[in-house]
């Protein structure tokens, strides 16, 4: 059947769009132009780290304007925008701009889902009771209150959508501050308008995978027939589900579950030494184990991965009989895959994640006093912690870690904010 | 890249409250004295609590429209800290302050 016949008969959804895709533009750069004055108007750049090597997290639209991209090394954005000013982040002040937004679109529907620390979704499905007006009018009105309750510099951008991937893309056509609606009388001039790699999901690999199809266009991957699609070019469900989601029905209403929890550390030091990788496996063991005790986790495997100045990596696990949750356990247990690593070369990388995890007993009083000793222990140390501040008792070894590795902002996932709050 | 002046001194503070303004506003630290200085503020960035231990901590980002000050107020000792000035006025694109290539 010729794709323009397909295209015809490909089920489009008609529903009235409920979804609202809200997202905050250059999230942590406008943050912090909103905070410093000072700021506004110039090429800013946010990075964990304030180092020659680090890597900009955020950059303000000035500094996009210039070519720097978010991901880009510290002096290599430093060359196309030579003014460009770097700025550390601050987790507690995106937090409250986080907690902000989210009060500001439960005010709407009960049903609100954070994609990540600056973007969300308000589904108004069953609201239209409470919500009297048209949602194009409740986008414009929720760009004002986060003038008025952030600050007067912060804008967003807002998409809306009959699904979730619709509603992202609506919500990426005009930036910055823009309000855009696709719905079924629009789809196809909107698609008609982008390239593949403008839609959500679809990066080179799968733009190479579509191409290989003869699909070139967003809007020859609406038309591409289903099976086509998930044969051909995904050889998956996926390529049933994106037939789906590109005509407006929904396929990412899911929660995903925690399979595994671990910390990653590119080491501040070109040539580590033995007690120098010991000191940052240390603390990461431990922030690895406050994380499993804070989403009330215990786990029975661990990884450790390392990667080598030489562009090597090596990793392996190992499953353990019982479930260990406390910072000495994990310290234990890594130490013991750490210690099977190659010496071949300089450490570059390390991570360590814990996996098979359930829920944690630790209320559960055992039979065994040693097991309700260290359950008691590691309570009182979390309990002292949380009083007065994270570390403030630590392992030993992990002191001359403290202060150098330092939480990243969680760019996917808004599970620990809480707890890298407490730590900031 | 610009000039950070860590300073982390208790200061002097005289600040407005306004009943009938948003939470954002509610609270605006006028002017601060330490040692003998004194700056007067403009401009309210970006007011956010947060928490050293237990403690609550109201952070003010503000400016005097020269340069940017971060404070903090302690709620429970009801002291005010000033715990930088960054000042980006000398923030020429190839200063010695910046991070070489």
């Amino acid at each position: 059947m010729p794709r323009h016949i397909a295209a015809l008969q490909s089920p489009i959804n008609p529903a009235v769009p409920q979804l609202m895709h809200i997202d905050l533009n250059s999230c942590f750069a406008m943050v912090e132009q909103q905070a410093r004055p000072l700021l506004r108007g110039r090429p800013v750049g946010v990075t964990n780290r304030k180092t020659k090597n680090a890597c900009v997290v955020a950059a303000s639209y000035e500094a996009k304007r210039l070519g720097v991209k978010v991901g880009m090394p510290f002096s290599e954005a430093k060359l196309l925008a030579p003014d460009m000013i770097l700025v550390e982040t601050d987790p507690p002040k995106y937090h409250y701009v986080y907690q902000k937004l989210v009060n500001i679109m439960k005010s709407y529907s009960p049903n609100v889902t954070m994609k990540s620390i600056d973007e969300g979704i308000i589904n108004f499905t069953s609201t239209g009771n409470v919500n009297k007006k048209t949602l194009e009018a409740i986008g414009y009105e929720i760009k004002q209150r986060l003038k008025e309750d952030v600050g007067g510099y912060m804008t967003c951008n807002i998409g809306i959508a009959p699904n979730r991937f619709l509603a992202k893309t609506a919500a990426g056509l005009h930036k910055p501050d823009g309000l855009d609606i696709i719905d079924h009388t629009n789809l196809r001039q909107t698609l008609a308008t982008l390239k593949l790699t403008d839609l959500t999901g679809i990066a080179s690999r799968n733009e190479a995978r579509l191409n290989a199809a003869g699909i070139y266009t967003a809007l020859q991957f609406l038309d591409a027939p289903s099976d086509i699609l998930a044969r051909r070019v995904f050889k998956s469900v996926c390529g049933e589900d994106w037939y789906q989601r590109l005509r407006g029905w929904e396929v990412d209403d899911f929660e995903s579950t925690v399979r595994t929890v671990g910390r990653q550390f590119v080491l501040d030091e070109w040539k580590p030494t033995e007690e120098v990788l010991r000191a940052r496996l240390s603390y990461l063991c431990e922030t690895t184990a406050m994380k499993l005790r804070y989403k009330g986790l215990a786990a029975r495997g661990v990884v450790v991965y390392l990667r080598y100045a030489n562009g090597d990596h090596w990793h392996e696990r190992k499953i353990f009989r019982q479930p260990f949750f406390s910072n000495a356990d994990v310290l234990t247990k890594a130490s013991l895959v750490f210690n099977r690593r190659p010496r071949d070369d300089w450490v570059r990388e390390m991570s360590i994640s814990c996996y098979n995890l359930e829920p944690s007993n630790m209320d559960q009083v055992s039979l065994l006093e040693e097991v309700n000793r260290e359950v008691w222990l590691t309570e009182a140390v979390d309990t002292i912690n949380n009083q007065f501040g994270e570390f403030t008792i630590t392992l030993a070894t992990s002191l001359p870690a403290k202060g150098l590795v330092k939480q990243k902002i969680p760019f996917g996932s808004t599970r620990y904010f809480e707890l890298l709050c407490n730590r900031a | 890249m610009e000039n950070i002046i860590e300073i982390n001194k208790d200061v002097s503070v005289v600040a407005y409250y306004f009943r009938n303004a948003g939470e954002r506003l509610r609270c605006f630290p006028k002017r601060i004295e330490w040692d003998g200085k004194r700056v007067d503020f403009t401009e309210t960035g970006l007011r956010h609590p947060t928490k050293k231990g237990q403690r609550m901590v109201h952070v003010f980002d503000m400016s005097d429209g020269n340069a940017d000050y971060r404070i903090e107020f302690d709620a429970e000792r009801l002291t005010w800290t000033l715990i930088s000035i960054a000042d980006i006025s000398y923030a020429a694109p190839h200063s010695s302050l910046a991070i070489a290539h």
